[in-house]
């Protein structure tokens, strides 16, 4: 049963930090005006998270509840470092997109990409919470860093949350394969040793299926409205599903393999699952879940196509990689080598990725039309 | 208004029905009769401004007969789909009598609308039972009813684990009320 606790007293170090969001806020363009009367609440579903630690090399021992339960510093590192990657993406995606409400294509579409800003800024102070109240003064330096990188410089910590979204197309991408792979990340926190962090995400993960719909929605109805082509679309398709692959990171990875150890951070069926975990290839194993939910998703968003359209796909997991052992190697959407120089191959990637010319076709005249299917905006 | 206690909420009897809700949900809302592709289109079809014909695709999604209203009665159902706001059920009891006599119909178009209200089912009413939650059957818009009816489900969408939240193009609202609707029969 998942019962929700909001916290109502805040620590001194957090009460600052909340000053130092504002200024945040401010300074990236987001008019705290927006937000109506949503509440940036700290919540915890602690039934969920479980009391006993689940897997790794502390499997059986209740669960930590404060920094000084934590057996080792090395623990304690990798826990401030999960925690600060995701606060970081939280609010790297709010500096990537917030500029896209002024020219939402429906009031649908502003109503839901501002309820998925704010809730991105909600996680941000879920785990900057976490860092000040756990964490002591390196907890409070790793928080103010949240605010202190900026997509925009590109000085966040993954690369993808350092990548314009330049229209509506790429954010409903970024929400249906980059948002997916948040799910997939605190998915895997949500078994963690660290009771405060497992106990962040069960509320999390409720508010990040929201997003992840927008996203699948938002590209079934470009699909059915027709305008944009699918053999265009696909070109979208393929930049981002690389992207969303690197995100899982290393393969053998073996700081994943420690966060194992550790029971910081878990598969991503780790209570579904029934057989012993490959510890050598966790990423690997969480990388392939995702793969295949994406290709489950694409089946479905292409059903809406026009008659005469070609399928939408997911291209091959080889395909335009900067990560792991397909890194920097050329292969084809298909997966095979591919055969050709230098400028075969960049011919290639202009052919099956978005050119500038795309770019330019796509914001004055696709989307100088009616692009992507109406909706109003009902609630939830 | 908050009709359901929850200090008389039975937490514990709703894990069956949670644990199962993905597969409650498919049972009832993808069964022939529910025509879930229909019930998706009119999430499209139907939008501001509200016209006759948008509430006649409702009833026919709905299995309901036509319509026997007057003009104004019409016109006064579709100025409240604008003014209502969640957790508001008390403006139902500014309708006619006929336009009241039809909890099922006045819930769909409210639905439509305004996703956070839930069309009225009696099945569904049973699986709020077998959580431990009595709403009265009734087949005339009550608003107290009704308005328990709705937050109820609002409640349950408040509780339940994250495991039950699809990704699926359909409101939260309608999501367990069509489960609970496979659960009342179960």
């Amino acid at each position: 049963m998942a019962e929700t606790d909001i916290v109502q007293d805040y620590s001194p170090n957090f009460e600052q930090w909340i000053r130092d969001f504002s200024e945040w806020q401010t300074r990236i363009g987001f008019d705290p005006s927006w937000l109506g009367d949503y509440r940036f609440d700290i919540k915890f579903d602690w039934d969920t998270a479980g009391s006993t630690i689940e897997f790794g090399d502390f499997e059986g021992m209740p669960k930590w509840q404060r920094r000084m339960q934590i057996p080792q510093q090395n623990i304690r590192d990798a826990i401030i470092s999960m925690v600060s990657v995701q606060g970081d993406t939280e609010f790297a995606s709010v500096e990537q997109q917030n500029h896209l409400l002024e020219t939402a294509p429906t009031e649908y579409d502003k109503k839901s990409a501002l309820r998925i800003m704010c809730e991105e800024q909600r996680h941000g102070w879920q785990m900057a919470y976490l860092l000040c109240t756990y964490f002591g003064e390196h907890g409070v330096r790793e928080a103010a860093k949240l605010l202190e990188r900026n997509a925009q410089e590109g000085t966040r910590i993954l690369g993808s949350f350092n990548e314009p979204i330049d229209h509506w197309l790429d954010f409903f991408c970024f929400t249906h394969f980059i948002d997916r792979d948040g799910k997939f990340q605190l998915k895997m926190l949500s078994t963690s040793s660290f009771k405060p962090l497992a106990a962040s995400m069960g509320p999390m993960l409720k508010e990040e299926s929201f997003h992840l719909g927008t996203g699948a929605n938002g590209l079934r109805r470009i699909v059915k409205q027709g305008v944009i082509p699918c053999a265009f679309l696909q070109k979208y398709v393929n930049k981002w599903v690389s992207t969303g692959l690197d995100l899982f990171g290393t393969d053998d990875s073996t700081s994943a393999q420690w966060a194992y150890v550790f029971g910081v951070k878990g598969r991503y069926d780790e209570r579904e699952s029934s057989e012993e975990a490959d510890r050598l290839h966790l990423n690997e194993a969480s990388r392939e879940f995702y793969f295949q939910e994406l290709r489950d998703e694409m089946r479905r968003i292409s059903t809406a196509r026009m008659e005469g359209e070609p399928e939408l796909f997911i291209p091959s997991d080889r395909f335009n990689r900067g990560i792991g052992k397909f890194a920097g190697k050329r292969y084809t959407l298909d997966g095979e080598m591919f055969e050709g120089n230098d400028s075969d191959w960049q011919a290639y990637l202009d052919e099956v990725l978005p050119s500038d010319e795309d770019e330019d076709r796509l914001m004055n005249d696709y989307m100088q039309q009616e692009w992507i299917q109406y909706r109003d905006w009902k609630g939830d | 208004m908050q009709h359901v206690a929850l200090l008389a909420f039975d937490k514990e009897k709703c894990k069956p029905f949670f644990d199962g809700l993905t597969d409650f949900f498919y049972e009832h809302h993808h069964s022939e009769a529910q025509n879930a592709t229909r019930y998706e289109a009119l999430l499209y079809k139907v939008h501001r401004p509200y016209d006759d014909a948008m509430l006649d695709m409702i009833d026919e999604w709905m299995g309901l007969p036509k319509r026997d209203w007057r003009d104004e009665t019409t016109r006064e159902v579709k100025l409240a789909m604008y003014a209502i706001r969640y957790p508001d059920t008390l403006l139902l009891d500014s309708f006619t009598e006929n336009a009241r006599s039809d909890i099922r119909r006045l819930s769909a178009y409210l639905h439509f609308t305004q996703h956070t209200y839930a069309i009225w089912d009696e099945d569904s009413r049973k699986g709020l039972s077998k959580l431990g939650i009595e709403i009265p059957a009734t087949e005339v818009a009550d608003p107290f009813v009704y308005g328990a009816y709705v937050s109820a489900i609002e409640l349950l969408k408040d509780v339940a684990p994250f495991t039950c939240f699809l990704e699926h193009d359909v409101p939260r609202q309608r999501l367990f009320q069509a489960a609970l609707a496979a659960y009342g029969r179960s």
